[in-house]
């Protein structure tokens, strides 16, 4: 009888520390304490926010697709598919575009070459930067020197050479021209271009950065190259 | 006798060795029921110590209190009223009560030996 006693009450004790022990660990799960102030959060929130807006809008152009898939079901679908076709190469960055935009120029700063500094290839790094700039901007289209920015552009020092598209950049002064998708956008990010330190960066490193005034027609030339693909292939017809 | 001690062992190293974790939602409800299992616990040692101590009543009080007490919070949640604190308050305000029994029962037992180690040594 005693032993019995025993045993249950055992049993009872056991799965009393079984509990005080899991209470312990899930108090003690944040072991990172959180220490965002209320910007960081707000900031936080609005990233998420946008991205939601960026969801919802894919989301929109989907449904546009697929309204007009349906549409012309009955009518042309070869119609619909080049569309299509069409678009996402003016996406890829395949077609020359012409629309609102604005024309950066770097050159070497006049009154640093007289005062013997010497002028180095720009970097890629501070190529890299203007380009993110740009896109944080809301660029859509841009072109260095020529070369269309695409997915798989690569800016790289090559043998000395700063090179975008494996080509290498002309000798100063060249031109950066950035498609935006209104005109009001291109005011927008002279703006912001003319207020951000970039201005500042490309100083130090003896260049000027001169921001022209934005344009209604800015023509950006296609990407002029074959767009490698390693990784996708094309599904045989019939599958 | 110290069976039961390494049963509360065995259960907190299990528990801290496996990292258990439960929900943080359901957070509220096993602290509950942790406080009723010690009021149980402590019910338990006392009912032993006053010899009324019954199986029974001990393991059904055990599983009985914990029920009722995540139920409860459980329906207060429910009709938002904090009903939690209702069972905090009843096994919190017992807890003390018993471990009180508990102390008086061990002091007045500590003090009859001495008296009998006294009368002993007088004689």
């Amino acid at each position: 009888m005693k032993k019995n006693m025993y045993t249950r009450i055992t049993l009872v004790l056991f799965i009393i520390g079984l509990m005080i022990a899991v209470q312990y660990n899930t108090i003690q799960q944040p072991a990172e304490r959180d220490t965002r102030d209320i910007w960081d959060i707000r900031e936080e929130l609005s990233m998420e926010k946008q991205r939601h807006s960026t969801l919802l809008e894919e989301i929109r152009s989907l449904h546009e697709v697929v309204d007009r898939y349906e549409q012309s079901e009955k009518t042309s679908l070869q119609a619909a598919l080049s569309e299509t076709v069409n678009r996402l190469q003016t996406q890829a960055g395949l077609t020359k575009v012409v629309g609102p935009g604005l024309i950066l120029r770097i050159e070497a700063a006049p009154e640093l070459i007289e005062m013997g500094y010497v002028i180095r290839e720009i970097s890629p790094d501070l190529l890299t930067q203007l380009l993110n700039e740009l896109f944080k901007n809301n660029a859509i289209d841009v072109a260095i020197d020529g070369n269309r920015v695409v997915q798989t552009t690569a800016i790289r020092d090559i043998n000395g050479r700063t090179t975008v598209n494996s080509v290498p950049i002309s000798s100063l002064p060249f031109e950066i021209y950035v498609g935006t998708s209104s005109f009001k956008e291109a005011q927008k990010m002279y703006n912001s271009l003319q207020a951000s330190s970039l201005v500042d960066s490309f100083y130090l490193d003896n260049f000027n950065l001169v921001i022209e005034e934005p344009m209604t027609q800015l023509t950006i030339s296609a990407f002029d190259q074959p767009l490698t693909n390693d990784y996708l292939t094309e599904v045989e017809k019939g599958e | 006798m110290w069976l039961p001690f390494l049963g509360l062992l065995f259960g907190l190293a299990l528990g801290l060795l496996t990292n258990i974790q439960i929900p943080s939602v359901y957070e509220n409800y096993l602290s509950i029921a942790v406080l009723a299992a010690l009021d149980t616990l402590f019910g338990g040692i006392r009912a032993q110590l006053q010899h009324v101590y019954d199986d029974k009543v001990f393991v059904s009080g055990f599983f009985f209190n914990i029920l009722l007490a995540a139920g409860l919070a459980f329906l207060g949640v429910y009709l938002g009223i904090d009903l939690y604190l209702a069972a905090i308050f009843a096994f919190g305000v017992r807890l003390f009560q018993n471990i009180a029994i508990i102390r008086r029962i061990l002091l007045n037992r500590l003090d009859e030996k001495r008296h009998k180690k006294n009368k002993t040594s007088i004689e």
